[in-house]
């Protein structure tokens, strides 16, 4: 395609009266574009959009996994709708899922994470590298082993249920604080690691210079560091955010959803009613409400990450 | 560190000058030595301690466990045995292990073949509403695939696609997105001549992408290609709703059969968490590796 582009180049270059071919100011579509793309956008809207606009479709329907209506199911308009916004534990879960999100990602995850490469900074290197190392292996753990790692160090007699003092253990107890310790333990090492390449990015001279003019320690944080990574806090936290709403596993491996509905966090409830109440329509319209709320975030993500880069 | 390397007289020099000190030797010949203990020092060292013990402990715990005859869920040295490694050392382990990589594999290829066509197009070509669909690839990466495990169930039963292949196809095109997003960004890092040198030695667009994009964003692709292995490997909740066959079920479905007894065998299930975790733990050593390598690519172009 661009051998022809080249080609009527100089054609034109010779006649420059009469142009032939296609106009070169402005970029032009290439065919080969379209086989190209063709398996990611197949795939992707077969197995991700499909499954978005299917789920839409059983928000409305009254269908289950077993009985009758596994089988035939049909639209039931709004009923699914209504019992949404009269089911309280639906309510409680939307509450649960905030403080959830808030504690684990927001205060959790991020704030762990800042303060962990702010102390890095002025810390003996061969602290820096231990620490360093332990908070990524946390990072990079699968749900399921930090699921157990948790469950352990919280029964009566784990590390944390003793160093509360905790005799009964600590998720009867704390269930909702110790999921999103859990996950702020899991997530603050890529926290870490985004506010560590910041903190460098930060030109030594200006501190030197604020230095110089007798700045203690804490105004050097306050009115020059924390200023100058306020986009990377935000963007730090919208990701967070995100990791945070679509964890299922750490939560629903600790306490299904309990004791109760203590920890009955979105993506939990939405799984225990199309699963383990049978109901999968009521459970879709549960999903879809968390993908809308997760789209949104990520649409903000974008933005904003767009503007401070 | 940073004493080390900017002395207030790096300051008062021009950017650009060597650094020297004030007696003119190179600062870093004749280090500053921080004579006395900042409390700032004090205070940020403890305090990485403390939250470094409060990060190692749930992993001590894993590890001594793994290795402890007689383990529970406290934190203490083992009592030495490799009998936890032998009990859970048995077929059933190493087929769900096998699954996991088959379907961690499956998953990777079909995400990041795909992938670094796309990303090659989007970095590349023009067409229309390029943005629009990148914006909404970007919107893609960030909806939680877990939620969409309801209609994929519904879909996948309907048509008789309850199996290991279909699943890892579904958790490929889940990490799709953000391998396109991932891919992208290293392309455009390509600086078009060496395209445009392929382009006139009449290289079509498949040769110019297998021969000049994929070596030269080869440590991109292939940390994209372990964060969709990572991706697949990990997860949890998928596997376990579309897989009901026991041959099928990969090692964190087997795994959280575990938890469910009354005693928690907790040396068995730690060894078994190692066997799990390890293969991660070392792709993600070899992520560092290819980052700190660098690119080869600055040489590729000269004058």
């Amino acid at each position: 395609m661009t051998s022809v582009a080249l080609d009527s180049n100089e054609v034109r270059a010779e006649d420059s009266r009469t142009p032939v071919g296609p106009r070169l100011d402005k970029a032009r579509m290439s065919w080969t574009s379209i086989p190209l793309l063709s398996p990611a956008f197949i795939l992707l809207a077969v197995l991700f959009i499909g499954p978005v606009v299917f789920s839409i479709y059983l928000g409305f329907t009254n269908l289950q996994l077993v009985g009758p209506h596994s089988l035939y199911y049909q639209v039931t308009g709004t009923e699914n709708l209504s019992r949404l916004v009269h089911d309280t534990t639906f309510r409680q879960s939307i509450v649960l899922t905030l403080v959830f999100v808030l504690g684990s990602a927001v205060i959790g995850a991020t704030v762990l994470g800042f303060v962990l490469a702010l102390a890095m900074q002025s810390s003996l290197a061969l602290i820096r590298g231990l620490v360093g190392v332990i908070v990524l292996v946390a990072f990079m753990f699968p749900p399921i082993v930090v699921s157990l790692c948790w469950i352990a160090a919280t029964r009566p007699g784990g590390i944390f249920a003793t160093l509360t003092g905790s005799s009964g253990g600590l998720l009867l107890t704390q269930p909702l604080l110790v999921v999103s310790a859990a996950n702020a333990w899991n997530l603050a090492g890529l926290a870490m690691l985004l506010f560590s390449a910041a903190l460098r990015n930060i030109p030594g001279d200006i501190l030197e210079s604020a230095k110089m003019e007798n700045a203690s320690a804490f105004q050097r944080l306050m009115k020059i560091t924390l200023p100058m990574l306020r986009p990377v806090f935000v963007t730090t936290m919208l990701l967070m955010t995100l990791l945070a709403l679509a964890n299922f596993t750490v939560v629903y491996i600790m306490t299904n959803g309990g004791p109760g509905t203590s920890t009955m966090i979105m993506p939990v409830y939405s799984y225990v009613q199309g699963f383990n109440y049978n109901e999968l329509g009521y459970g879709a319209l549960i999903g879809n409400v968390m993908v809308l709320l997760a789209a949104l975030l990520s649409i903000v993500y974008v933005r904003v990450s767009r503007s401070s880069s | 560190m940073r004493s080390l390397t900017s002395s207030s007289a790096t300051n008062r020099k021009g950017p650009g000058l060597t650094p020297v000190n004030d007696t003119g030797a190179p600062v870093g010949l004749q280090p500053v030595k921080q004579r006395r203990l900042a409390p700032g020092k004090v205070l940020s060292n403890a305090l990485l301690i403390v939250l470094g013990f409060l990060f190692l402990a749930p992993l001590l715990w894993l590890l001594f466990s793994s290795v402890d005859s007689n383990a529970g869920p406290s934190l203490k040295w083992p009592h030495f045995t490799f009998s936890n490694y032998a009990a859970v050392a048995n077929a059933s382990t190493f087929t769900a292990l096998e699954n996991s990589t088959i379907l961690a594999g499956i998953a990777t290829i079909v995400a990041t073949v795909p992938a670094v066509l796309a990303a090659y197009v989007f970095s590349r070509h023009h067409f229309p509403v390029k943005n629009g669909i990148l914006l909404t690839i970007v919107v893609l990466a960030g909806v939680p695939i877990n939620i969409l495990v309801i209609p994929v169930f519904q879909a996948f039963s309907n048509y008789g696609l309850l199996n290991i292949t279909a699943t890892a196809f579904f958790l490929g095109v889940t990490s799709l997105p953000f391998e396109i997003w991932i891919i992208k960004t290293y392309i455009d890092a390509i600086p078009p001549d060496m395209e445009e040198a392929a382009r006139l030695e009449r290289a079509n667009v498949m040769q110019t992408i297998l021969r000049v994009i994929v070596p030269m964003t080869l440590p991109g692709i292939v940390a994209a290609a372990i964060f969709g292995f990572i991706n697949a490997w990990g997860n949890f909740l998928v596997p376990f709703v579309l897989l009901s066959n026991p041959n099928e079920q990969p090692a964190p479905v087997v795994m959280y059969q575990f938890f469910g007894n009354a005693h928690v065998a907790w040396g068995s299930v730690a060894a078994y968490s190692v066997l799990y975790a390890l293969p991660v733990l070392i792709l993600y050593i070899a992520i560092a590796r290819l980052f700190r390598g660098g690119f080869s690519m600055a040489g590729a172009i000269r004058g």
